[in-house]
């Protein structure tokens, strides 16, 4: 037992520290390619714990890697070299769902797809919606702003927090927020720890606001010949009123690897399709299906179906959620580029990338959430071979500053993690990371929380 | 072959994307990365792939904490057979000699022997005396199924499928009263019934071991036995034996074994015997009932698509048969095969689960098909006014004459 493992076993159960490299295999990633032993894992089960791990590590200067279930897209949750992992799935609980507030608080650990099923049961809509909603976690998702298709009407997780609990490393516990709609006191603490992925504190508790759920939903799929068309449908009928609570783009690399997955009956040699989904009082969603329908036969639909029944539509929604993992029939590793443009760039945005693809010679799919023109080119590599990944993350760089160049982020939904740490200066200016970089500080003197992420330095060249 | 080379390529697709995570029984009860399917996946990397950490007796009891169910397999979108890739694991660690060698004497001088059940009850009492085995492991039969059962059983009326019953050890052993119940049923919907002598072990709990040359030998039997019986189908109660047979007894033989297409062909014969009957589509209903029943499904129903619904579709429409779906029915009892024994504390908060799931719908009897589960079920669920746990043979057949 090393002398780190015995540290923490006095911290909390001995039975929740891990410290055999058999264990710590499993916590090496997340669903990205880069990989890092941690030195120990813990799982705390109380706030208290979580704070004497912290104090214990602030103490030693040990880093610590805050970890949910391990799902994240931008290598947030990678340990950092001899650091400790801090598994936060155990703080699971609902604490409260409040039907007259519409609020509900949580802790962090709890599962996104039990949470959403909860709410659900009594009448409510939790509508932030990742694609891996099934095992992530609510801290996850608060931590890196996740988002999900319904991000075009609903807004993504920071748009529901309305307060938060978190441990700064130095063990004090703050509060900020809570069931109150309104609050114009002091500085947002809440929004300052909403995307923070774990370089500041560990979010242990959140407040999240809570709508009543739409009583009708329709599913549609439109294909059409022409990209360009695609695009150009999605702001019109945007622009028209839709209101659309969901609009996926998918081109013809990710149709094809889903078709062998899930047989969707597409054209396969079309373009582009649009999986389009409406929500609300049944009179208005008749209306925006017939007006979705309408538009898109404008801008030249070679066919646009709606679902007929829950089964068919959950089936379609399906497909888009198995997406990503389905591509791992098509090639051994994928990164997910998350780029994000204004909506009337998207259509440059996807000439850029097949450029960038031709150039860097490697396969990029083509999806995403056209609504909010938040891209998701899927770059193909391999990462045994370290010349395919270098491949990979250059035109994943050349892919983000196109995004810049056209006035949109870095980021829309995943973080930047480790993977897009080397480009923030791109987008913040060295004044911007300076002020960042000054905010970590106050709240992290020692720079234990989740080091080499977001700003970067001393992971940024880590090894794969 | 179940060598770790056949899956680097399975291996290296694995995307990381974790959505197995919530389908592990054991991660569900746990929630520890570890023991769940990516964390196992690594672990084989790491080991067997890489080498970078030395397979030693951790990594072995790491992988041995799977029950097998391969259950993040059915949900893997990237199609990764991560059951196989743990059981190559398992063939892999235990080359080292002197492992789990009570379980592999068992495997190869009992399955794959089919010693009598007197010979069994009394080797295993010996062995609890001598503490080579736990004082809880199942009850044996006083007289193994294939003693007492006829060699074969003629339909009523003209014959609509001649099958051959492949026995496996659950009946032999454990549940004789399952193979006597499908002696009554088959022929009375006019399938001709034969019991072949000489038949053995399917190989899976040889498989499970790592004793790939145990698996081999069982496999070898099965063909020898079933392969020259003019049937057309292969019929068994377990969907333990169903899986072994369907889908790994085939990855068993070397790749370039002349016997392999034989053995295809046999395999792609076998059906669970109710499935087996819905397909015939069973006009004859089954006797009048008056039961609440409910329906436990076995995680081993990936290797042919109507193994769960048939009870379902044979016993549901039932006259006298109230039939009540449990909450979770797809989720895992615990049992694994011989896994509670071997790894009690979680398999028993795995059963605490499903047994709550059963007590609330207020049924007379579980179905299920699989024997591990209805011994593992049963054993939680032995008050008289608990539900009774058979298989849905049991239910079809009526009461015995």
């Amino acid at each position: 037992m090393t002398g780190l493992v015995r540290d923490l076993a006095a911290l909390v159960d001995p039975r929740r520290v891990w410290g055999d490299v058999e264990d710590l295999v499993a916590y090496t990633n997340d669903a990205t390619h880069r990989r890092e032993l941690p030195a120990a894992v813990v799982a705390p089960e109380s706030v208290d714990e979580v704070a004497a791990v912290l104090r214990y590590a602030n103490g030693r200067g040990i880093p610590v890697t805050p970890r949910g279930a391990g799902t994240g897209l931008a290598g947030g949750a990678v340990p950092a070299p001899g650091g400790l992992v801090l598994d936060l799935k155990r703080l699971n609980r609902i604490l409260e769902i409040d039907d007259r507030n519409l609020t509900a608080t949580v802790e962090c650990g709890v599962v996104t797809g039990d949470f959403q099923r909860e709410v659900e049961a009594r009448g409510l809509f939790y509508p932030p919606d990742p694609q891996s909603l099934a095992v992530c976690t609510i801290g996850g998702n608060v931590a890196t702003r996740a988002g999900g298709p319904r991000g075009v009407k609903y807004g993504t997780t920071k748009d529901y927090v309305l307060g938060l609990e978190a441990v700064l490393p130095d063990g004090s516990v703050i509060s900020y927020g809570g069931k109150s709609v309104k609050m114009s006191a002091g500085y947002d603490l809440a929004r300052v720890f909403t995307g923070s992925e774990g370089t500041l504190g560990v979010i242990t508790k959140v407040t999240l606001r809570l709508l009543v759920l739409p009583p009708c939903r329709r599913v549609m799929v439109a294909a059409f010949p022409e990209l360009d068309s695609a695009a150009e449908a999605v702001s019109a009928l945007i622009a028209r009123g839709a209101e659309p609570s969901m609009l996926e783009m998918l081109d013809r690399i990710a149709v094809a690897s889903l078709q062998r997955y899930l047989p969707l009956g597409l054209p396969p040699e079309l373009e582009a399709f649009l999986i389009i989904e409406v929500d609300g009082h049944p009179a208005k969603v008749e209306e925006d299906c017939a007006l979705v329908a309408e538009v898109c036969r404008e801008y030249g639909v070679h066919e646009v179906r709606v679902a007929r029944d829950a089964a068919e539509a959950e089936r379609i929604l399906q497909a888009r959620r198995a997406l990503f993992p389905a591509a791992a029939r098509a090639a051994p590793n994928l990164v997910i580029e998350d780029a994000t443009v204004p909506r009337t760039q998207v259509p440059a945005m996807v000439r850029a990338i097949r450029r960038i693809a031709e150039r860097h010679r490697v396969l990029i799919s083509i999806t995403g959430h056209i609504g909010d023109g938040n891209l998701h080119p899927g770059i193909i590599m391999d990462r045994r071979f370290p010349e395919s990944v270098r491949r990979a993350e250059q035109a994943m760089a050349e892919i983000a500053r196109e995004a810049l160049n056209l006035g949109g982020t870095l980021s829309g939904e995943h973080g930047v993690g480790l993977l897009k740490a080397p480009f923030l200066e791109w987008e913040f200016g060295e004044a911007g990371v300076a002020l960042m970089r000054r905010l970590k500080r106050a709240f992290d003197p020692h720079g234990i929380m989740n080091p080499g992420k977001i700003l970067g330095g001393g992971m940024a060249g880590v090894r794969d | 072959m179940y060598a770790i080379d056949e899956f680097v390529g399975a291996i290296r697709h694995c995307l990381q994307c974790n959505f197995c995570l919530s389908a592990c029984p054991i991660y569900r009860e746990e929630l520890v990365e570890a023991h769940a399917p990516r964390g196992r996946l690594n672990l084989v990397e790491a080991t067997l792939v890489d080498q970078r950490v030395a397979p030693n007796e951790k990594v072995r009891r790491r992988l041995d904490r799977c029950l097998l169910c391969a259950s993040c397999a059915r949900v893997c979108p990237g199609g990764i057979p991560l059951d196989d890739v743990f059981l190559a694991a398992r063939v892999e660690l235990s080359r080292k000699p002197g492992t789990g060698l009570t379980e592999r004497f068992v495997v190869r001088q009992v399955l794959n022997r089919r010693v009598t059940s007197s010979l069994l009850k009394r080797s295993l009492s010996l062995a609890r005396r001598l503490g080579l085995a736990p004082s809880d492991i199942p009850r044996v039969a006083s007289t193994s199924f294939t003693r007492r059962a006829p060699r074969e059983a003629a339909p009523r009326g003209p014959t609509a499928a001649r099958v051959a019953y492949f026995v496996g050890c659950g009946t032999e052993y454990l549940f004789p009263d399952t193979g006597e119940a499908l002696l009554r049923v088959l022929p009375i919907h006019g399938i001709a019934v034969v019991v072949p002598e000489g038949q053995t072990c399917c190989g899976l709990p040889a498989l499970a071991l790592g004793d790939l040359d145990a698996a081999r030998e069982a496999v070898e039997v099965f063909l020898a036995v079933f392969a020259a019986l003019e049937v057309d189908a292969v019929v068994t109660d377990c969907t333990s034996c169903g899986h072994m047979l369907r889908q790994k007894a085939p990855r068993v033989l070397p790749p370039d074994d002349p016997r392999l297409k034989q053995l295809r062909g046999l395999t792609d014969k076998v059906f669970e015997v109710t499935e087996f009957l819905a397909g015939l589509g069973a006009q004859r209903k089954p006797p009048l009932l008056d039961v609440k029943v409910t329906y436990h499904v076995p995680c081993h129903r990936g290797w042919s698509e109507g193994v769960a619904a048939a009870p379902r579709r044979l016993l549901a429409q039932a006259a006298g048969v109230r039939w009540t779906e449990m909450r979770e029915p797809e989720s895992c009892c615990g049992a694994g095969g011989y896994f509670f024994l071997r790894h009690r504390n979680v398999a028993e908060r795995i059963r605490r689960r499903k047994v709550e799931d059963v007590l609330a719908t207020g049924a007379d009897v579980v179905v299920t098909q699989c024997p591990a589960c209805r011994y593992y079920l049963q054993q939680a669920l032995a008050d008289e006014d608990e539900p009774r746990v058979l298989h849905p043979v049991a239910l079809l057949a009526g009461p015995e004459p």
